[in-house]
């Protein structure tokens, strides 16, 4: 027994011992994903864990400087519109993918046709669907066709819409995508063991683009759900950098002083979105405008910003990201006051309050401490914290009076990547306002910038006027790294490997 | 105590009379007094669970705080013996609602959701073990054979699943494990219901005609009931334990409703830096159960057949 005993501490020293090695001196960062991710596959998944991957291993046709919002070249060197609806780039020459495989205009054309084809099951759709066909004109130029006027287009080719290699894309589909992925990005994929175990290793053929040469000679990425964990792991010195670290542990870590923590905000917007339309019930109080108002007044935004979120969150009034393009400021305000609140319920008919399911998904805590402020006003809510997929089915069903979401825009600074997203009459739609839709289509398909900021300014004026939905701040998310690693984080909530390197 | 009566009155009225002397000496009634201020164990836990029991009663009336106030401002502070002040004695949340105040409207919470769920599977699984030891033949069959197909189920994760399809609260939680528990109460009725059944009391109560459920409810149930005592205590420390669990998973009894699981559950992510937030409802779910559990050996004891020649 003793000796078993023995055998297996000497195990597990040996095997911690052997992780703590990899560092500076090996050249390989070690990263802790929090989310077991689904593919990796960019169009195959809507994790946040996605994005980075994405970033690292394909590029876009144009790049955004994350620092100046500044639109450069990446696979493509120059763009131009020919009229509103056809977009022609310039490619870039000399490129290859991770395989051998050259970059070129066919390779734009499949990844264009194939993502934009909804048969094909591109995850969110959003990203995508703007786009009708794309076209080549010569082996390195090339038109995409959008069926619409769609101005934002420059934002989401530089964002989401990354190119694949059309041979292997077509050999091997989303699924061998999702295990050996090929790109053109500053990092090839090592490894992969799906939702567990990513290895990236630098590309030192990468192209002479806007992200720069990678420096890190390898990444080293885990999925470790538990906070905790993490932060042993980080103190064991088998982790070099985790992200997403909630501001309480962030605290205390800055504290101990042994490591960098940076803060940055991001453009995840939390809110709360009420059944105005009332498909769960057309006697649901939340049809009510006073009733909504009164939610909106209950909210201490500056409390929950100040004590829970801290860091680079601040108070949000709009169904927007106050960064993204159209996303209009001077909106009606709901000031904290809960007597104001139950005065509303009581002029809507509650003056004893009353009793609502209440949703959540993430951040058991923000959840709670907001389901209390309903609690303070009267308004009692029956606790149900559930899964994003479970929550998203129900509200797709209309069965939820009242929810706490989140939203994040994809990183999208355009404010069409939020309120388009959600007051479009879509299955998501609480509100089914059709004042605001008709605004909403002006400002998506127009291309005059003055245009498309009145009506998005309409939208969200009449958004907040109503009380659709309560929107309460934006998140932050720290990231906690060794002192050996150099990363300057962004406002955007990506990793971005090719910018880190050793101290 | 009653029958001891007129036997100590007879002995005082003849004290010469030798058959007689040899039966004075101390009564059951004294011989059980004596069993229970001997046992150590026993004493200790009957009287932490009365004290908790007590707390939970008056609850409002003691708890220094509103437990469902929430003030953000003043998140996590510590309790009084790791420097904090005595606003709050034992801290505040990560919510900043006070942490002695939840604790004590949680034991409201554990000892409901003990209490209930023990009485509710005590009588399924007493009906079920009685019925089958009296009855023996088909009835036995068949409760056995439920008794077999619930003890193949694992009980945390047929509560797990029911909680996650009806949602967790209160009422479900308690449904649910008085709903699972059944099966030792009705193994160990069944055994005994078995051992008693063939007794000559149980025969002369026949003999004259008895109705059965006479002879199940004024001859047998009153010579298992110490067996069943003991095990409605397991039983709840069982109950009050799952609870804890479920709601640490969150599936449980739902915020913000103060639950000692719950306590452990929001504590967790600052375990590393702040402990007390776990340790300390921890600690007094360890200190219930283990109340309970000794009450329950203790009732054994004292109460074994054997302990009382």
């Amino acid at each position: 027994m003793n000796r078993y005993l023995l055998g297996t501490a000497v195990a597990a020293l040996t095997l911690s011992a052997g992780g703590a090695f990899a560092d500076k001196s090996d050249d390989t960062l070690r990263v802790a994903f929090t989310k077991e991710l689904e593919s990796v596959d960019s169009y195959y998944n809507s994790a946040r864990e996605g994005v980075v991957l994405q970033r690292a291993i394909w590029d876009g046709l144009i790049y955004r400087d994350p620092v100046t919002n500044e639109y450069v070249g990446n696979l493509a060197t120059s763009w131009e519109w020919i009229d509103d609806t056809t977009l022609e780039l310039k490619l870039r020459e000399g490129v290859s993918f991770h395989n051998g495989e050259p970059f070129n205009a066919d390779d734009v054309v499949y990844t264009v046709n194939f993502v934009a084809d909804e048969a094909n099951g591109a995850v969110t759709q959003n990203n995508v669907n703007w786009m009708e066909s794309a076209e080549k004109i010569d082996d390195y130029t090339v038109r995409i066709h959008t069926k619409a006027p769609y101005p934002a287009a420059i934002e989401y080719l530089s964002g989401p819409v990354s190119m694949y290699p059309n041979e292997y894309y077509a050999e091997v589909g989303p699924t061998g995508m999702g295990t050996a992925p090929i790109g053109t990005g500053p990092y090839k994929v090592v490894s992969v063991d799906p939702g567990k175990h990513f290895v990236l290793e630098a590309n030192t053929e990468y192209h002479d683009g806007p992200k720069g040469q990678p420096e890190i000679g390898r990444i080293d990425i885990r999925t470790i759900p538990e906070v905790n964990t993490q932060l042993a792991e980080l103190f064991n010195g088998t982790l070099d950098l985790i992200w997403q670290v909630p501001s309480d542990q962030a605290e205390r870590i800055e504290q101990m002083g042994d490591f960098v923590v940076s803060n940055e905000s991001t453009m995840r917007v939390g809110y709360l979105a009420m059944d105005a339309a009332g498909r769960s019930g057309a006697d649901n109080p939340f049809t009510d405008l006073k009733v909504r108002q009164a939610v909106n007044h209950a909210l201490d935004r500056e409390t929950l910003v100040d004590a829970l979120l801290k860091g680079k969150s601040t108070p949000i009034h709009t169904a927007c990201f106050p960064s993204q393009f159209g996303c209009a400021q001077d909106v009606t305000e709901y000031e904290y006051d809960p007597e104001k609140a139950k005065a509303l319920l009581a002029e809507a008919g509650y003056p004893d309050g009353f009793k609502t399911e209440f949703y959540a998904y993430r951040d058991r805590e923000f959840a709670e401490a907001i389901a209390s402020y309903l609690n303070a006003v009267g308004i009692e809510t029956d606790f149900k914290m559930l899964q994003y997929s479970a929550l998203r089915d129900l509200n797709m069903k209309g069965e939820v009076p009242i929810s706490f979401q989140t939203w994040g825009s994809f990183s999208v600074n355009d404010a069409s990547a939020m309120v388009s997203q959600f007051f479009k009459h879509g299955e998501l739609d609480d509100a089914r306002d059709d004042e605001v839709l008709a605004d909403l289509d002006i400002a998506d398909s127009s291309t005059d910038p003055a245009v498309r900021k009145e009506h998005y300014a309409l939208a969200l004026q009449r958004i907040a006027d109503q009380a659709y939905w309560a929107p309460m701040f934006s998140y932050n998310t720290n990231y906690v790294f060794t002192d050996e690693v150099s990363y300057a984080p962004t406002a955007d909530e990506v990793l971005r490997f090719h910018e880190m390197s050793w101290k | 105590m009653s029958a001891a009566m007129p036997r100590a009155t007879a002995t005082a009225a003849a004290p010469r009379d030798p058959l007689l002397e040899e039966i004075t000496g101390p009564t059951p009634g004294q011989m059980l007094r004596r069993r229970i201020f001997g046992h150590q164990g026993f004493l200790i836990g009957t009287i932490t669970l009365l004290v908790l029991l007590a707390i939970a009663l008056v609850a409002p009336l003691i708890a220094p705080h509103d437990p469902y106030a929430q003030d953000l401002m003043s998140r996590m502070e510590r309790p009084v013996f790791m420097g904090g002040d005595w606003d709050h004695v034992l801290g505040t949340d990560h919510l900043g609602r006070d942490y002695l105040s939840r604790l004590i409207y949680g034991a409201r919470v554990s000892l409901l959701i003990g209490g209930v769920a023990a009485l509710i599977s005590g009588l399924i699984g007493t009906a079920m073990g009685v019925a089958a030891g009296y009855f023996g033949g088909r009835v036995d069959m068949v409760v056995t054979f439920l008794i077999n197909v619930r003890l193949a189920m694992p009980v945390t994760l047929v509560a797990l699943a029911v909680v996650a399809v009806l949602g967790g609260s209160l009422e479900v939680v308690i449904g649910v494990l008085g709903l699972l528990l059944w099966d030792r109460f009705a193994v160990v009725m069944r055994a005994s219901t078995l051992q008693v059944r063939g007794r000559e009391y149980v025969a002369a109560a026949r003999a004259i005609g008895c109705s059965t459920p006479r002879i199940l409810l004024t001859e047998i149930l009153p010579n298992i009931l110490n067996a069943l005592i003991v095990v409605v205590t397991l039983e709840m420390a069982h109950a009050i334990l799952l609870e804890a669990a479920l709601s640490f998973l969150g599936l449980g009894v739902q915020p913000p409703t103060p639950s000692w699981g719950l306590m452990v559950s929001e504590g967790k992510n600052m375990m590393l830096f702040e402990p007390w937030l776990v340790l300390i409802p921890g600690a007094v779910l360890f200190v219930l159960v283990l109340a309970i559990n000794l009450m329950g050996d203790g009732l054994r004891d004292v109460t074994a057949p054997e302990n009382r020649s």
